[in-house]
This record gives C-alpha cells, sequence and structure tokens, in this order.
C-alpha cells in the first residue's frame, strides 16, 4: 500500500482512540511505526519525540515529526491532518450536544470511566520511551524519574525539566 | 466567554479523542463564527508552529551526526518520558483509592505497555468494561 495513504488511515484511527489526548496514543504510534512496520528506528522516533517536546507549539505535532521522518513534508501534513481530523469533524458535531448533556447521569458516568484508562496509556507512553526495546537502562530511568518527581513536587515549567534531561544526558551518555 | 464557559469548553474537549488544543479551536471557532470559524482557528493555532517544528527538524538533520548531539536529545526525549508519567500521577491522585480504578490502569499499563498489544484492542475492551463499572459506581 501506498505508504502515506497507509500513515492517512492508521493516524485517522489513532485520531479516534486518543482518549485523554495525544500522549495517550503515543505507545500505540511506536508499537506501529518502530515495532510492526520499521518505517524508523526507535532512536528516530526519540529524536523525534525530544524535538517535539522542546519546540514550542501544540504537543500534535510529535506526530507530524514522525510523518516527516517516515515520509518527509508530504508526511508531516497528511500525519498531522489525519491525526486532527477526525477527531475535529467529531467536536464540532458534539459541541452542541455536550452542553445540553451537562449534568446528566451519562456524561459523569462516561468521564469517570475514561480517568483510569487514560491514566494507565499516559504511563505506558512514559514507559515505553525511557525503555527501548523493553530493556531497561538505569541512565533512561533516572532522568525519567527526576523529571518525573519535579512535575509532581515542584511548579517549574517543563521545559526546566527537559534542560535538566539534556544536561544529565551529555554526562551519562558520553 | 465566562469563565464557567471556558472551563465546561475544556473539560470537553479534555473528554473528546484528539488533541486537546486542536479541538478546543474548533469548539470556540463553531461558538463564535460556525463551520468558517473553526476552520480558521484550526489553522491558525496549527499553522504557524507547524511550520516552525518542521523547519526546526531540518536544523537539527544538519547537527545530528555531529558527536555530543545524540547523549542530549536521548536525555531530553528521557526527561520527555518522565514528564509523561509525572502527568500520570498527577491525573491518577484522584483515583488511586478505588481498588477497581486501579485495577483498570494496571491491565491498561500491562497490555499496552509491557505486553505491546495494540490499542486498537485494548481500548474497546477497556471502554467496556470501565464503562460497566463506572455505571455500577465503582470508579
Amino acid at each position: 500500500m501506498n505508504i502515506l495513504l497507509e500513515l492517512g488511515l492508521y493516524f485517522s484511527v489513532l485520531s479516534l482512540l486518543s482518549v485523554g489526548g495525544m500522549p495517550s496514543v503515543i505507545p500505540e504510534m511506536h508499537r506501529y511505526v518502530v515495532e510492526s512496520r520499521g518505517w524508523i528506528s526507535h532512536d528516530d522516533f526519540i529524536e523525534m519525540f525530544a524535538l517535539g517536546q522542546a519546540a514550542p507549539g501544540p504537543n500534535v505535532l510529535i506526530s507530524s515529526l514522525i510523518g516527516w521522518k517516515i515520509a518527509g513534508v508530504p508526511g508531516a501534513l497528511v500525519t498531522l491532518a489525519a491525526m486532527c481530523g477526525p477527531a475535529a469533524v467529531l467536536s464540532f458535531w458534539v459541541a452542541g450536544i455536550w452542553d445540553r448533556l451537562q449534568g446528566t447521569q451519562w456524561r459523569a458516568v462516561a468521564q469517570r470511566a475514561m480517568a483510569p484508562m487514560v491514566v494507565g496509556l499516559i504511563m505506558s507512553g512514559g514507559f515505553v520511551l525511557a525503555t527501548p526495546g523493553g530493556s531497561p537502562d538505569w541512565r533512561l530511568w533516572i532522568i525519567a524519574a527526576g523529571s518525573a518527581w519535579a512535575m509532581v513536587a515542584t511548579k517549574l515549567n517543563p521545559l526546566w525539566m527537559l534542560a535538566g534531561g539534556a544536561a544529565l544526558g551529555a554526562f551519562l551518555f558520553r | 466567554m465566562s469563565p464557567e464557559d471556558f472551563t465546561a469548553t475544556i473539560g470537553l474537549c479534555q473528554f473528546l479523542p484528539g488533541p486537546n488544543v486542536g479541538n478546543a479551536s474548533i469548539v470556540l471557532g463553531k461558538k463564535w463564527f460556525g463551520l468558517k470559524g473553526s476552520i480558521v482557528a484550526f489553522l491558525g493555532f496549527f499553522g504557524l508552529p507547524f511550520l516552525w517544528v518542521l523547519a526546526l527538524a531540518s536544523l537539527y538533520g544538519e547537527f545530528a551526526l555531529q558527536p555530543g548531539v545524540k547523549p542530549v536529545v536521548t536525555g531530553v526525549a528521557a526527561a520527555g518520558a518522565g514528564l509523561f508519567i509525572g502527568t500520570a500521577i498527577k491525573l491518577g491522585k484522584p483515583i488511586a483509592r478505588k481498588p477497581w480504578a486501579l485495577a483498570v490502569l494496571m491491565a491498561c499499563f500491562v497490555a499496552v505497555g509491557i505486553g505491546r498489544v495494540s490499542m486498537l484492542i485494548v481500548i474497546p475492551v477497556a471502554a467496556v468494561i470501565s464503562y460497566l463499572l463506572a455505571k455500577r459506581g465503582l470508579l
């Protein structure tokens, strides 16, 4: 299949599965483009993730960076459109209904049902990114643990955690 | 727009699948200017950052093979992974005392993070189970 077409179709499905936003589908994106299709390596994926985190702008741009790495500028456009499109159409429709559901039991139940899934998926994303090939590297885990701690315990701008990661990385991976 | 409206809109965008900011631009654009508003808001929100991030990536490509670059990038990515874990801990605090919520959380983590099962399977299954649990007041 044409790679752009496959990227577009696949990311459209991810768009509708991305409960809780883009971080939830990172592990699936990694599974597909790195492990299943082998379009890019784990290191490529990590590079694009790091760039997307460090650059200003919405974090969904990580998906267009991954599309760019796989298929150049057309890949970047296709993945961004596919990642946002189906969810955008859904939001456009639901926007009107949502207000009417305010205070209904269904809405409260659905929101409570989603919370533990979202947390489990975001945790998976962190684990997959910091554990290449499923084999632990204590240096990656130390950096990740430090940044997780800083996020929970302080009100620092996350850019400081990324800067700290850069400094520790330069030191630990020489 | 009142603060209550704003909170309700953000709640909706976090609830819907898809990038939150993308959804917010659609919902807010629609509120004031209909479909045209949605499209303009969406393009306005993504246009410049998209070009900017691609320019940055191309620039990075020039330097990627220099010695010393890879360790830094590896460190940034690990810190980014830590931000995910931190987010999960923050979001997880309010539900950590509910045993069924913890069970769903761990099941998702084991299936997706460790077992590497496709989310195309995990999400629908987990959604049904989680919804049934929530309906009985267990979540």
